[in-house]
């Protein structure tokens, strides 16, 4: 196990990786893919459903382990670290699930607060403040005492996302953070991930399809697609970077390289007509 | 038939590699028992959901099953004219047997699946995944405390389901059928032996079930598939073989205990 891998000192990318290949259940999820998420910036990661982008974050995060390839976050080799390291490295890394995933047993301050339980010696009194102060930036400090089950799709998500700064970390991975936000929620929660990045420094990643909310806060997109990165750049103007997988994908078309229909056999012959019967 | 032949055989594979995976997990929780020490206010809280919660249907249970005991046995030891030993049938019945087997059915039935469905739904739910990402041991934090709650809170239930029964057989015998108060006792005092009946058959025996049961619960609910059908599944699987494991190993311990 090589725990002690240190970052170089010139490696300007938190996250790399390199020659990653999956394959679940016989299918190629990604096939040698490359790709480097810059130290302090806000990178999205963007693709047609089913290609792999939340695999891409449980490969980050050790969740997953790769077929081939290596995954090297922060200088440390993802695929050959002990759990305990595993669970060192996490402690630094803020992960936002796609289903919010709050813990049902405890109400929305507890929610938050676990992390700190767990890992710290905190006074309460401190343990408090904090809670209450990433409580206030997602703008439910009011709902504390509520449980997970008295929150709407939305409100979960916010909690979520405190619950995943609540210990500043160095980077944050947002699974869908936009899915099921009003415009009003969804304008705070775009201010907070830009405030995180730049008073904090914190490094993102953010796995979502709403373009015009990509434009407003990432700095740079990736698009995946066939396992692959077939797109990247400025998010303000890949969609016009004449690619047919960024046209495709940013223009909504049903025909380009991505196919819309699951493969499945001939159409006419499912519904029963014989060739040239109709 | 061949066919027949095949499937038993994949049934009984099945099983075995089920045993198999199930003694593994045992082994994570033992290697995680030192790191849940930290987590025992969650053991605490766990103690009273499968334990204090199981109280009533424990309680009801032990005073009916010792009643119809009762009531069995006045009859057929009316035939020998020895409906004296009512109070001695009755307790040894309860201390031996049927004490530890039916609490443990009646644990398995409600906090057995209980537990599982509820492990099965955190796992449904991403909770078990976000406990990881918040770099905390689900096994220490969710599965330990679970099972020695189980393992602590069989014996207590054990004891309260055969003190009742005992109680239960008294009001029909003595109270109903007018067995004499002192002959009850006598009798019972001077056949039950406090280490062969209720150390060997209340204690040991509630002692394995409630870690049996435990297990099983908790195994199936962290193994199960993360759909409502799969915990579906895996709550009535724990039914079953928390069922056939205390049968069986019920079989088992009072052939050594004997």
């Amino acid at each position: 196990m090589t725990d002690t891998v240190q970052a170089q000192p010139e490696d300007r990318a938190l996250v790399r990786i390199r020659g990653l290949t999956t394959v679940l259940n016989g299918k190629v999820v990604f096939d040698k893919l490359d790709l480097d998420i810059p130290r302090g910036k806000v990178t999205a990661i963007m693709g047609p459903s089913g290609t792999g982008k939340t695999t891409l974050l449980k490969h980050i995060t050790g969740q997953m382990r790769a077929s081939a390839g290596e995954v090297w976050v922060d200088g440390l080799n993802v695929g050959e670290l002990s759990r305990q390291a595993l669970f060192d490295l996490r402690e630094r890394i803020g992960y936002l699930f796609q289903n919010s995933a709050l813990l049902t047993d405890f109400d929305v301050f507890e929610n938050v607060a676990f992390p700190l339980r767990q890992h710290t010696r905190l006074p309460e009194v401190l343990i408090r403040n904090i809670v209450l102060t990433k409580l206030q930036a997602v703008g439910l400090r009011g709902a504390a005492s509520l449980t997970p089950a008295e929150l709407s799709g939305g409100m979960a998500r916010r909690v979520a996302l405190a619950r995943a700064i609540v210990f500043d970390p160095m980077l944050i991975l947002y699974d869908e953070p936009f899915v099921g936000l009003d415009p009003i929620a969804l304008n705070q929660v775009l201010k907070l991930i830009r405030t995180l990045n730049e008073t904090l420094g914190i490094t993102s990643v953010l796995v979502a399809h709403e373009l015009e909310a990509i434009k407003q806060v990432a700095d740079h997109v990736y698009l995946i697609a066939n396992g692959k990165v077939v797109g990247q750049g400025d998010p303000k103007s890949i969609e016009h970077d004449g690619s047919p997988w960024t046209r495709q994908f940013f223009g909504g078309e049903a025909d380009g390289p991505v196919p819309f229909q699951y493969p499945a056999g001939d159409y006419a012959e499912a519904l029963g007509f014989r060739q040239g019967a109709v | 038939m061949s066919a027949q032949i095949q499937r038993g055989e994949n049934v009984v594979i099945g099983s075995l590699a089920q045993i198999g995976r199930c003694g593994l997990f045992l082994l994570r929780i033992l290697a995680a028992l030192p790191r849940s020490l930290r987590h025992a206010r969650e053991t605490v809280r766990q103690l009273w959901f499968v334990g204090a919660m199981s109280l009533t249907i424990i309680m009801t249970c032990g005073l009916f099953v010792g009643m119809v005991l009762s009531l069995q046995l006045y009859h057929v030891l009316s035939i020998f004219g020895g409906t004296s030993a009512t109070g001695s049938v009755v307790a040894l019945s309860v201390y031996r047997e049927l004490g530890p087997v039916v609490t443990a059915l009646l644990f398995a039935g409600r906090a057995g699946t209980s537990i599982t469905a509820e492990i099965g739904l955190m796992r449904a739910t991403d909770q078990i995944a976000a406990m990881e990402m918040m770099a905390v041991d689900p096994i220490a934090y969710v599965a330990v405390p679970r099972f020695l709650s189980g393992l602590i809170a069989m014996p207590l239930l054990c004891c309260v389901f055969c003190g009742l029964s005992i109680f239960g057989g008294h009001l029909v015998a003595v109270d109903w059928l007018g067995v004499d108060n002192g002959t009850f006792w006598s009798n019972m005092t001077s056949t039950v032996k406090v280490w062969d009946d209720v150390i060997n058959g209340v204690i040991w025996k509630s002692l394995a079930f409630g870690g049996v049961v435990s297990l099983i619960a908790v195994f199936q609910g962290y193994t199960t598939a993360p759909t409502s059908e799969g915990v579906a599944y895996a709550t009535t699987r724990t039914v079953v073989a928390s069922s056939i494991a205390i049968l069986a190993l019920d079989f088992v311990l009072t052939a050594f205990l004997m």
